[in-house]
């Protein structure tokens, strides 16, 4: 008998499943940093706002990515639906935390499926997800470079202004 | 067995139970599901929709409600030509014949990397 479950896709059903899962917490991510372009946009901060809207399509673009490899492996990728996405923020600094966290929550959730992959011996997949790893060690040192700034620059007086002035200027260099 | 005469390609048995059977067309590569008296084809895809379809109906909802709309269910997967129109007790039948049958493929799926395909 012939083997059709792997003649129809290389990917099993559990990495299949935490894919598409990845491709959900990918799309919210994306959410998230429009809503916080949208908070910095209404309240002054516009470099932020602007670092804010680019963080969202680049997390889009992480989502294709994942969402087209599933397809190119003989999957289903499933189009995630984003309820609950948080739209208010206390503070210009709760906006760079949450940042922060939201870039932790996607490093974890690679880490599992990279830990998952090794366990069922889907090595392309864990191929396919080092890039992502890479990734995260931007994404992480950029967020937490942002929130740094407020430390660094201090809240007081135009110390915001400075801060959102800055916020463009961050960028990771590997070397 | 009907189904098998019938058919001039040759298909495997997958999983069987008292009330359906799931086959395999290697020729078609795709499946065939005899249940409640008709036999319908279905293609690898087609037939892990229909399994997500009925193992997403919410049972005890559908028993505890007292409607008469709740007694059946119909289940069209999407791209399938035909569509199921089930009673509780078949929706458990199929349920039970559907899971079966996907422990038994992935089985042939691992007894094939094991035997086969490493030692080649």
């Amino acid at each position: 008998m012939k083997d059709l479950l792997r003649l129809k896709s290389s990917l099993t059903e559990e990495i299949e499943t935490i894919l598409n899962d990845q491709v959900r917490k990918e799309a919210h991510s994306s959410a998230l940093y429009l809503a916080m372009a949208s908070w910095c946009d209404r309240n002054g901060y516009d470099n932020s706002a602007d670092y804010f809207y680019k963080q969202s399509d680049e997390e889009r673009g992480h989502m294709l990515k994942i969402f087209k490899y599933i397809l190119d492996l003989g999957g289903s990728s499933v189009s995630p639906s984003i309820p609950d996405v948080k739209f208010e923020f206390n503070s210009f600094r709760e906006v760079f935390e949450e940042a922060l966290e939201q870039e932790v929550i996607i490093t974890q959730s690679i880490n599992n499926i990279v830990d998952r992959c090794h366990k069922v011996k889907d090595y392309m997949t864990v191929e396919f997800m080092n890039w992502f790893l890479n990734e995260q060690k931007e994404e992480e040192y950029v967020a937490r470079r942002a929130l740094e700034l407020f430390d660094v620059i201090g809240e007081e007086g135009t110390g915001r202004w400075e801060i959102d002035r800055h916020i463009p200027k961050i960028t990771y260099d590997a070397k | 067995m009907i189904l098998r005469e019938q058919r001039s390609t040759l298909l495997e048995e997958v999983f069987r139970t008292d009330n359906g059977c799931v086959y395999q067309s290697d020729a078609e590569n795709c499946f065939y599901i005899d249940f409640g008296g008709r036999a319908i084809k279905f293609s690898i895809g087609c037939f892990f929709r229909l399994k997500y379809l009925v193992d997403k109906i919410n049972l005890p909802d559908m028993a505890a409600n007292p409607e008469r709309s709740s007694d059946v269910e119909i289940i069209s997967p999407c791209a399938c030509e035909h569509c199921y129109v089930l009673t509780l007790a078949e929706i458990v039948s199929l349920k039970e014949l559907l899971a079966g049958a996907k422990v038994m493929l992935q089985l042939n799926s691992i007894l094939k990397e094991r035997l086969y395909r490493l030692v080649k």
